[in-house]
């Protein structure tokens, strides 16, 4: 049984980057937070990233750092591998129901010493790698996950019990069932993040028919020196790649598949990659395909200016077509616009849909707040109290309100914790604050 | 060379269905997605900028939107839904208005009701040339008591008349129509490239090639050869059609009840005409591919008005081998009825108007194309190189 206190001031959901700033900052003042995310490691999408915009500094070390803090605050609470029920108002706060996912794993007797890991036989694609690597069905989500504890995936594990028969504390238990939790919260921050727009979205662009047609975060991993290949490889063959194609608005700022809204951020994570494609690949050619670049931030117009200076190549263009010809090269049907309105068919060896961002959780009845019409969290007074929702003591932060990058996020995960702080003050004063 | 402004025309534009043209934000799916597109044509996305440039000269002057065989790659895809085969269909009824000099096309497609109108009143004369006293129709009938009892048409609309008067309506359209046409040729001349004669010359196989088969409409797109084969088939059932009501008149009117085999001739025609107009109006209807997506009055009424003429001219046939003199008469004056008000309205004013344009304008293509690359030769310059 998970031991949890019966009160606490703040339920964050989610532990992304905006979900544990605002946990640090809500526990900075004096508040007792439980931070709850439905995957088995904290951290987010942030955390597999490799760097970020416009500082190209490693994203892993900003975040890693505040992973361990929010883990060894004395008054943050982790609760991994656990989704939320329902939260229902009432006298003193809220009153949550939580469901913690069976890891078939205990937690707490757990040493993290990956012997499972190592004993298992069965692998699989490795999700945090977007599938290009292998995990074994036990496995520790990723080297920098918090917390150590491996997480057994029933649907690739063949239950012949070597992993057990290795574990030195004897923890693993197959028979673990899925775990009901009820809290009472004085306030709740939502930051669940983003998921990104379908690789099938548009069909004609043959993400998850053509291998060499890439998901931007698979990039990333390919990229990173922890990825799976520790190199920049494409997936179909292995080959390095020589000239690689980013097609921008894949997922965003398109009516045709019920995504009008800009993504923010495609354009810099592009700009981003190109860069560092062309840092470790010093002959390789970068295209981005776009329809105008948007780079909106404090220092994103010089890093867009830098990119181009570096040698990434940036043609108007909106990519109508992609079709995989010999050698499962891609050929990219554009009209050249800047080139008086040529119709042009681009070989490229490696292509990188740049996906939109979509709102990563939808709460569904789960919670009593009003939702837009594409998914993100309404606000009803966006320019002057941005992280609060439609219903009174319920604060977001991050994604969740609408497509932003790191910064925005991070920034409006501490607004979401100053309101937070400010409506239990309010309500506290009145009551006895529960043991 | 200045351009004129003219702000007034997407208003106008969208008079003719192309009110989405202020959607686009030029980003060029549309012309990528094409499969027509390549080095000499490049659309929608170019036209669609001059609608909202209000650069009319230039709509003018261009043949793209007659490359365009609408199918609806380029809306399926478009990012804003500003739906640019539709737009393209809207800019062939806007040429097809300006290229107009009686004013009659630009009536009917701003006010829908106009064509209706158009139509009724034509059908109305019609009638009135079958009961109106003279030596014809009706009255001619009253006259021959014996033609009352067993069906005998030469009593009723003599040949010799009909044939006059079909050889002078068809004299008639293919004069407003060349007309048009010739406006379209200046249009393109004043406003787009110019040509030396010998490309002209040269190129008019191309007008024959593409008038007698639109070969190019089994290149574009989705599902292409099953619309071609559909219109090639209905092309052939009209032209047989027409060469039997216009050319051979005397071997195709029948005058009593027997069969003669140019009927088998008619029977071809007639299969093709219902069952192609059937099939169209199925897919109107049932909105299956983007060409049947939007259907406005005049798209309607083509298809409708076709088959109603196969029908009544069918339902003639059979009164006459049956011998029903007076459903004959009837039947005979119903069918002119629909038949040469569809005629006088569609062909040099209306839909229709394409049977000529379309070719005209693939020839003018081919002729510019003949022309830049004699350019290019002269110039010495080296032609765009190809994409890598």
């Amino acid at each position: 049984m998970t031991k949890i206190k019966s009160y606490y001031d703040g339920l964050v959901l989610g532990a992304g980057i905006a979900g544990m700033q605002a946990a640090l900052d809500l526990a900075g003042q004096g508040f007792e937070v439980l931070l709850v995310d439905r995957e088995p490691s904290i951290g987010g999408v942030m955390v597999g990233l490799n760097k970020v915009f416009p500082t190209l500094d490693c994203s892993s070390c900003i975040c890693t750092p505040r992973m361990a803090e929010a883990a060894h605050s004395e008054r943050i609470k982790l609760l991994t591998y656990t989704e939320l029920i329902a939260a229902r108002k009432q006298d003193q706060g809220f009153a949550v129901k939580l469901r913690k996912k069976p890891r078939y794993v205990v937690e707490e007797d757990c040493i993290g010493c990956s012997k499972c890991e190592l004993a298992c036989n069965y692998y699989t694609g490795h999700d945090f790698d977007c599938g290009l690597g292998a995990r074994p069905a036990i496995y520790i989500p990723h080297g920098n996950a918090i917390p150590q504890v491996p997480v057994l995936d029933p649907d690739s594990c063949m239950f012949d019990g070597n992993c057990a028969r290795v574990c030195p504390t004897n923890c693993i238990d197959f028979t673990q069932q899925a775990e009901e939790i009820e809290v009472t919260a004085g306030a709740i921050i939502v930051a669940t993040g983003l998921k990104l727009s379908a690789m099938d979205a548009k069909k004609e662009y043959g993400g998850h028919e053509y291998p060499n047609v890439m998901n931007p975060l698979a990039m990333e991993r390919v990229q990173s020196s922890n990825g799976p290949y520790g190199h920049i490889l494409r997936p179909s063959d292995g080959k390095i790649p020589h000239s690689i194609a980013y097609v921008q608005c894949a997922g965003s700022r398109d009516k045709s598949i019920g995504v009008p809204y800009c993504s923010r951020v495609c354009c810099m994570y592009a700009l981003k990659q190109a860069i560092m494609i062309r840092h470790q690949l010093h002959d390789a050619e970068v295209t981005i395909y776009h329809m105008d670049i948007r780079a909106f931030g404090k220092g994103y117009e010089q890093f867009y200016r830098r990119a181009v200076a570096e040698g990434v190549k940036v043609v108007k263009a909106k990519v109508a077509r992609i079709s995989e010809v010999e050698n499962q090269d891609l050929n990219l049907r554009v009209e050249l616009i800047d080139e008086g309105g040529r119709v042009a068919d681009i070989r490229h060896d490696l292509v990188v849909l740049s996906l939109g961002t979509m709102p990563g959780w939808r709460p569904g009845g789960a919670l009593p707040i009003e939702i837009d019409e594409d998914g993100f969290i309404t606000i009803p007074e966006m320019a002057t109290r941005p992280a609060n929702s439609s219903v009174d003591g319920i604060f977001v932060a991050g994604v969740a309100t609408g497509p932003k990058d790191i910064p925005d996020a991070i920034v409006e995960a501490g607004a979401a914790a100053m309101e937070a702080a400010m409506y239990l003050d309010r309500t506290r004063s009145h009551e006895a604050v529960p043991a | 060379m200045s351009l004129r402004v003219d702000p007034g025309v997407t208003a106008e534009f969208s008079l003719y269905g192309g009110d989405t043209a202020v959607k686009c934000f030029n980003c060029g799916n549309c012309t990528a997605a094409c499969s027509l597109t390549n080095q000499d044509s490049v659309f929608p996305r170019r036209y669609i900028r001059y609608i909202q440039m209000g650069l009319r000269e230039k709509m003018l002057g261009s043949l793209d939107p007659w490359l365009c065989y609408y199918c609806g790659d380029c809306s399926d895809t478009c990012p804003r839904e500003a739906q640019p085969g539709k737009l393209m269909m809207a800019s062939r009824r806007w040429l097809i208005s300006m290229y107009d000099w009686t004013g009659l096309s630009r009536l009917m497609y701003r006010n829908e009701w106009t064509e209706l109108l158009m139509l009724g009143i034509i059908g109305l004369v019609v009638l009135a040339l079958f009961t109106a006293p003279s030596n014809f129709g009706f009255q001619l009938l009253a006259a021959h008591p014996e033609a009352r009892q067993t069906v005998d048409i030469s009593k009723f609309a003599p040949k010799e008349l009909v044939h006059w008067g079909d050889l002078t309506l068809a004299s008639l359209l293919a004069l407003l129509l060349l007309s048009n046409a010739a406006r379209m040729f200046v249009f393109v001349r004043r406003h787009g490239p110019s040509a030396p004669m010998g490309a002209f010359v040269i190129e008019a196989r191309e007008f024959v090639m593409q008038g007698l088969t639109q070969k190019r409409w089994r290149e574009c797109g989705t599902d292409s050869t099953k619309h071609w084969l559909r219109h090639l088939l209905l092309v052939t059932g009209y032209g047989t059609m027409f060469a039997l009501v216009v050319v051979f008149l005397y071997w195709f009117q029948v005058e009593d009840a027997s069969f003669h085999w140019t009927s088998l001739l008619g029977y071809y025609s007639t299969v093709v005409l219902l069952g192609a107009t059937l099939w169209i109006i199925r897919d109107r209807m049932k909105k299956v591919d983007q060409i049947h997506k939007h259907s406005d009055l005049a798209d309607w009424l083509f298809p409708l008005l076709l088959f109603l003429t196969s029908l009544s001219g069918f339902a003639l046939h059979l009164a006459r081998l049956l011998d029903l003199p007076m459903a004959t008469y009837i039947l005979y004056t119903a069918h002119l009825m629909i038949a040469v008000p569809m005629l006088v309205v569609e062909v040099p004013f209306g839909k229709w108007s394409h049977l000529l344009y379309r070719p005209l304008a693939l020839y003018l293509v081919a002729v510019q194309r003949r022309a830049r690359g004699a350019e290019v030769i002269r110039s010495g310059s080296a032609s765009p190189a190809p994409a890598a």
